[in-house]
């Protein structure tokens, strides 16, 4: 096959020259990266406002004159540290939406302790999330916000919106959430098929589980993962090593790999639950979800709803969160599917350019 | 037809790329059906009491050598943790009684003065 465009000798100089200039690199950079420390994250300033146990509220310092009413409080899940959302300069959601006029709050976890196992539910969406809400109404002074939550933190921000909304709803906790941002946030758990398999209810044994272990290890669920994509890992450091020459590149991948690492514990409570009441059961789309006596009805939603998907997530797929589309009771819905997988939604450099903006627009004229 | 030249190092990370869908594609495929639930059922449960019985022995041997086990050290930890929670706490209890007006020391930083909630989005032209 005749291309028309054979390389001159000094264009093959000249990759040669480059490609034995990256091996350098990739072996001086490579040693650096086995002796390094952990990779430094966080890029913006931010301070403890509240703290409960597990559960600890950093507001992060504003850095514009002048913001939007509406404060945003993002849910971290709770097997995840809350830093994924603000990596560092340049690759920070939270950055972004600071320097776009937001009051950015984020209710991230600490590693619940032995005396914290009977942690459930109730404490999340009950608890933790209405104590931070009353927190940031002493902070700011405006009772309503945007309450925004990641993957199984999506979740609960979800289930705490649908059991504190409308008509019927009472307490400080009532109707406070103006609107509803989620990201990869997992509702109809019959859909996903890996974790279906893995806590297939005819074989896995949470109960005993649970009561041998109280707090859950972050292996169990890092192996869940593994076992979706058993390749990633070792793909990961394949590419790695290729990109060694980067210092960008390694330096994200350090950030990630790092991220990952630091996968947290779960209260034994919260993840039975978990298992049962939402993948077992499936509450929320059979709309029979009960939490400390009440039932989290997805139609009782009716604030507006920005539901944001990757494209290719192999944990949340499309249809994992397809049900905040069509069962909750909002007129006000919205979903953004995203190039790239689980994790760049909020992290990847490429959503800087994407997606915030479009977050951004739906955001602003809604926090007035 | 592509006028792009060869490139090796293009040509690599397409094949890592292609073999790590072609792996993970192969486990989704192996992994979908109940055979596999169960192996993942017993393998916990096995996982568990062997975990266990390891534990076990390996406590009593540590405190035949006077050295302390696993339960001590992460109770230790969870002690810290108990104790960071508690400074916090505190810290947050005494900001709060300094906002109070009256309440802060005469040599008191000023509070930061909170930005205004009056900022509308941008007009689109």
């Amino acid at each position: 096959m005749a291309s028309g465009t054979e390389p001159s000798r000094e264009d093959i100089a000249e990759r040669v020259r480059r490609e034995v200039d990256r091996a350098l690199k990739r072996n001086i950079k490579g040693l650096e990266f086995l002796t390094a420390g952990r990779q430094d994250v966080g890029a913006m300033k931010k301070e403890l406002v509240h703290r409960e146990g597990t559960a600890m509220l950093y507001r992060f310092t504003p850095v514009v004159d002048e913001i939007y009413r509406l404060p945003l409080l993002i849910v971290s899940p709770p097997s995840n540290k809350g830093y994924i959302f603000d990596l560092a300069p340049g690759q920070s959601m939270v950055e972004y939406l600071l320097q776009r006029g937001y009051d950015v709050f984020n209710l991230d976890w600490a590693p619940p302790r032995h005396d914290e196992s009977h942690l459930g539910l109730a404490d999340y969406v009950d608890r933790f999330i209405p104590d931070s809400m009353a927190r940031i109404e002493e902070i700011t002074g405006e009772r309503e916000l945007t309450l925004a939550g990641y993957c199984m933190g999506g979740t609960l921000a979800t289930i705490h919106t649908a059991l504190h909304s409308g008509p019927e709803a009472q307490g400080a906790a009532a109707n406070r959430v103006t609107n509803l941002l989620l990201f990869a946030t997992p509702i109809d758990f019959a859909t996903m098929r890996l974790f279906q398999t893995w806590a297939d209810q005819r074989h896995f044994d949470v109960d005993m589980m649970v009561e041998r272990l109280g707090v859950i290890p972050p292996e169990l669920m890092l192996g869940a993962f593994d076992l979706a994509r058993p390749a990633n890992r070792t793909a990961g450091r394949m590419h790695l090593w290729t990109n060694m020459w980067n210092d960008e590149f390694v330096r994200s991948y350090r950030m990630f790999d790092r991220w990952a690492a630091e996968t947290l514990p779960v209260p034994g409570e919260y993840f039975r639950e978990q298992i049962k009441k939402l993948m077992w059961d499936n509450g929320l789309v059979n709309d029979r979800l009960e939490v400390a006596g009440r039932i989290a009805h997805l139609s009782s939603i009716t604030c507006p709803i920005l539901n944001i998907i990757a494209q290719h997530d192999h944990v949340v797929s499309r249809e994992a969160a397809g049900p905040l589309m069509t069962l909750t009771g909002s007129t006000d819905r919205e979903e953004i599917i995203s190039k790239g997988g689980h994790v760049s939604l909020v992290a990847g450099p490429a959503a800087l350019r994407r997606l915030w903006p479009l977050i951004d627009d739906w955001l602003g004229k809604r926090s007035v | 037809m592509t006028d792009k030249p060869f490139d090796p190092v293009a040509a690599w990370a397409d094949m890592v790329q292609k073999w790590e869908q072609e792996i993970n594609g192969w486990s989704a495929k192996m992994t979908d059906n109940e055979q596999f639930g169960a192996l993942v059922g017993n393998v916990s449960r096995i996982q568990l009491v062997v975990q266990r019985m390891v534990a076990e022995q390996m406590e009593s041997m540590l405190t035949t050598l006077a050295m302390p086990t696993k339960a001590q050290v992460e109770e230790l930890a969870e002690r810290m943790a108990g104790i960071e929670d508690s400074i916090d706490r505190l810290r947050l209890a005494i900001e709060a009684r300094v906002l109070v007006p009256g309440n802060a020391p005469v040599d008191a930083a000023p509070a930061p003065v909170e930005p205004k909630r009056t900022r509308k989005p941008p007009v689109k032209g």
